[in-house]
Formats: C-alpha cells, structure tokens, sequence
C-alpha cells in the first residue's frame, strides 16, 4: 500500500514538475529525486546483512517491484530463504530460534548460572528445568566479537580453486569434527552451576 | 547405533588445553593395552599443557618470554617448537607470528603439532587406526572402527550442531581456524588487528602443526588469504568467507 501510495505521489510530483518546469533538467532531477528520499522500510532491514539496498523501494516510476538481485550476490548465513523474494521484508526474515518464554509449562522453570570470565570474555548459561529433566541449556553470554560486520568482495577472479557456492549444512555420519577450538571450561563451568541451583 | 555398541578399540576425551582432547582408538586391542594407550596420549598432553600454556605464568614458555630462561638451557621441545615458530613465519610471509600479540604465544601451532606427535607415537606402538582430535584439530590415520575411512566433517561456521563439508580418508591432517568460537583473536600482525573477511579456514595435510599454523596464517591475511593457500603445495584447504560463501581446493579429499 505504501508503494502504491508513493508511487502515485512520485508519478503526481514529477509530471507537475514536468510542466512547471519543463525543459529545466536540474529541476526535473530535483522533483524526480523527491519520493526516493521519503520511503523507510517499517521493517529493519539488517536482519538481511546482504539484501540490496537498490531493489526495493527505490524507484518510485515503477509499479512493480523488482525482484531481488541477490541470487549472485552475497547472501545471508541461513542459506536458501532470500533469493527472489519481492520486498515483503517480513518473509524474508531469518527464522528465529524457536523460544520458550511465551508460554512456559506449569511445571517449568529457568535456572540462570554464575557468569564466569575466561580470557575470551564473559560466559553464563541458563537452563530449563520441566520437571526433574533438563529440557534446554542456553546461553546468555558467550565472548562477543566473533558475529561479523565484514564484507569481503567477491574474490572468484583470483582464485584457482572451486566454490563460491553459499555454505550448506551437510548431513552425514561422522567420526569427528574440524572445527575452531572452543571454550569449553567456562560453558561447563557455568552449566555446572544452574544445574547445582536447580537441584 | 549397533555398530558404536560392538565397536573395537577405546575412545576417550579429556579437557586438557582449555579444550576438549577426544582419543579414538579403532584397533582391536586388549583393553588393558588400549587404555595404556590413551593414558600415554593424555600424559604427553598434560605435558605440553604444563611446558606451553600462556595462562600458566610458571610455564616454561611464560619463562622463556619473560627472559628467565635462556634459549640453550630450554627444553628440546621448546627449542623445537621456537625454530619451527620461525620456519612457519617466513614460509606464511610474516602472518603466522608467534608474536603477533606482542608476548610469545605459539598456541598456533603447538596444539596440532602435541596431537601429531601423539598420534606418532601411537602409530609406532601399533595402533595404526585412531584419531586424535585436540580442540578441533584433527589427525586421522587408518580406518575408523567401522573398519571404513574416517569421516571428517568441518564445522559450520554458523551452526555449531551441523558440518558444512565431509571429508574421507586414511591418513589425514585437518586443521580448522575459525572466528566464530572465540571471536576475532587471531590478529592481521602486519597491522596489529583483527583478522577480517574469512570466518573459517580448514587446511588439509599430513603434519598437524603445520596445518593448524597455515590455517591460522590464512585466516589472519583475509580475504587475500584464498589465493595465498591455492597456491601451497602439499596442502589442500576450504574456507568460508563473512558472507557465508564456501571455497576450497578441486582437490580436497571430499566424501561422495
């Protein structure tokens, strides 16, 4: 609605600017530039650190929405959910972990540990006890740092190896698992706690 | 689910390092042996935990970097990993730096070259089937007690439960350098800061210590890195960047 609505506006503003001020190119640009200045996605678009700014919203002639450009560009961590979806931020959204606040059991309740600092920063877990059974373990605090804000360019021309495909999730037995060493005193550390506190 | 009841050999994990150490043992030994086995492997951890830690102050490697122990009265081992230390520095053109953070600090290399010595030693005992997994890296040799290759999967770097690739083979060394478990601590040493454009990188060789070196010197030249590790001899890589795009070497040893 709020395209139509400003399409409308854009296509009213720039033919009276066309009349008024025909012939006059700098002025043209200004009363053409006008809607492009007013819309604001209701909607945070940083959930998607990869969406194109360009393709929504932008060009105010066009009645349709382009879709997404992004099929080629960098796209989000959760694979598969943005490519060619018009710009209904909402469904493009990343799914959100699955939460247990909003309607907890009778019986159920969360039992937050200590904090513990280790050299990587601050770790504190939480669980939740139904029952005498531990349901969940999260993780309020873990180190901080490691999301990234960076945005590599696209690197296909100067490399000789195979890929660029987007990160998929594998499923396979394994024996064992490559990964990036992890801090594990202070998780369990932590864990400990909530669980002596649920006892 | 049968297979892991029935299964030969012993496997045992200790946290040893600030992290998990995971011992796999697929040959059908006496228990006794095997457990011997593990012991040792353990033993020699705690050993280099004790010798190497940089969060241990009476470390002889805290000694060594606050001048209270001369390099000629140093522990053949440190003086090992020291001239290694250096050798590495130079063939990663300066990023793999020992002294990156300003003190010295070869945790770099020193976990996977403690699992490869480790897994040497078992392979001289006759347990030619195991592996050795120290925080993530990984040091595979023979067959899994499945009686198949080993099935190595790499981390994804966004979903601590699933594997983003899986690789097969019998005598593997796997070493994964990542952003995503304790930040960015791995430092660009040309500019003293974080490390930016690559989330995880995973080298593939056949010395352990090596390759936890390279993968780390990779993850600290970036974006740029990629072309640095086509170009290594010996050792195929994967890396996935920040924006969750996934390279690796035609050649990596990939399952299917």
């Amino acid at each position: 609605m709020r395209r139509v609505f400003l399409a409308i506006t854009g296509l009213a503003a720039s033919t009276t600017a066309l009349v008024v001020f025909k012939g006059s190119p700098a002025a043209t640009q200004v009363a053409q530039n006008l809607p492009t200045a007013q819309p604001v996605n209701p909607t945070p678009q940083e959930v998607e650190p990869s969406a194109d700014p360009n393709a929504p919203g932008t060009d105010p002639a066009d009645g349709e929405p382009t879709p997404s450009k992004s099929a080629d560009s960098p796209v989000s961590p959760k694979p598969g959910k943005t490519t060619a979806r018009p710009s209904t931020t909402k469904t493009t959204k990343a799914p959100s972990a699955p939460r247990t606040t909003k309607a907890p059991q009778p019986t159920t309740r969360r039992v937050t540990g200590n904090g513990f600092d280790n050299e990587y920063g601050y770790v504190q877990v939480q669980i939740v006890v139904s029952g005498n059974r531990i349901v969940e373990a999260v993780a309020l605090s873990l180190p901080s740092g490691g999301e990234s804000d960076i945005h590599s360019g696209d690197v296909r021309d100067r490399y000789d190896g195979s890929g660029g495909e987007v990160v998929q999730k594998q499923n396979a037995n394994l024996n064992t698992v490559s990964g990036a060493t992890e801090t594990s005193n202070s998780y369990k550390q932590s864990l400990r706690s909530a669980i002596e506190q649920a006892i | 689910m049968r297979a892991t009841l029935t299964r030969p050999g012993l496997c045992r994990v200790e946290q040893i390092m600030g992290t998990a150490i995971t011992v796999d043992l697929a040959d059908d030994l006496p228990p006794a042996t095997l457990r011997e086995l593990a012991d040792e492997v353990f033993a020699w951890m705690h050993e280099v935990d004790a010798r190497f830690s940089t969060y241990q102050p009476a470390s002889e490697v805290c000694r060594f970097d606050r001048g209270e122990v001369l390099l000629s009265e140093a522990s053949a081992d440190l003086r090992y990993v020291l001239e290694t230390c250096a050798d590495l520095w130079g063939a990663t053109d300066g990023f793999f730096d020992a002294y990156a953070t300003g003190r010295l600090d070869p945790s770099g290399f020193v976990k996977g070259w403690a699992a490869q010595v480790a897994s040497d030693r078992l392979v001289a005992a006759g347990a030619v089937n195991h592996c050795v997994n120290a925080g993530g890296d990984v040091r595979v040799r023979g067959r899994s007690p499945s009686g198949e290759p080993w099935r190595i999967g790499i981390r994804h770097p966004w979903d601590a439960m699933a594997a983003c690739l899986v690789l097969t083979g019998t005598d593997l060394a796997v070493a994964t350098s990542g952003v995503y478990e304790r930040g960015r601590h791995v430092l660009d040493p040309r500019r003293g800061a974080p490390a930016g454009g690559l989330r995880s990188v995973t080298v593939v060789g056949t010395d352990l210590g090596v390759a936890d070196a390279y993968a780390t010197a990779a993850l600290a030249m970036g974006t740029p890195g990629l072309g640095w590790l086509a170009r290594l001899d010996d050792h195929t890589h994967a890396a996935i960047t920040d924006n969750a795009r996934q390279y690796h070497s035609v050649d990596l040893p990939l399952t299917g």
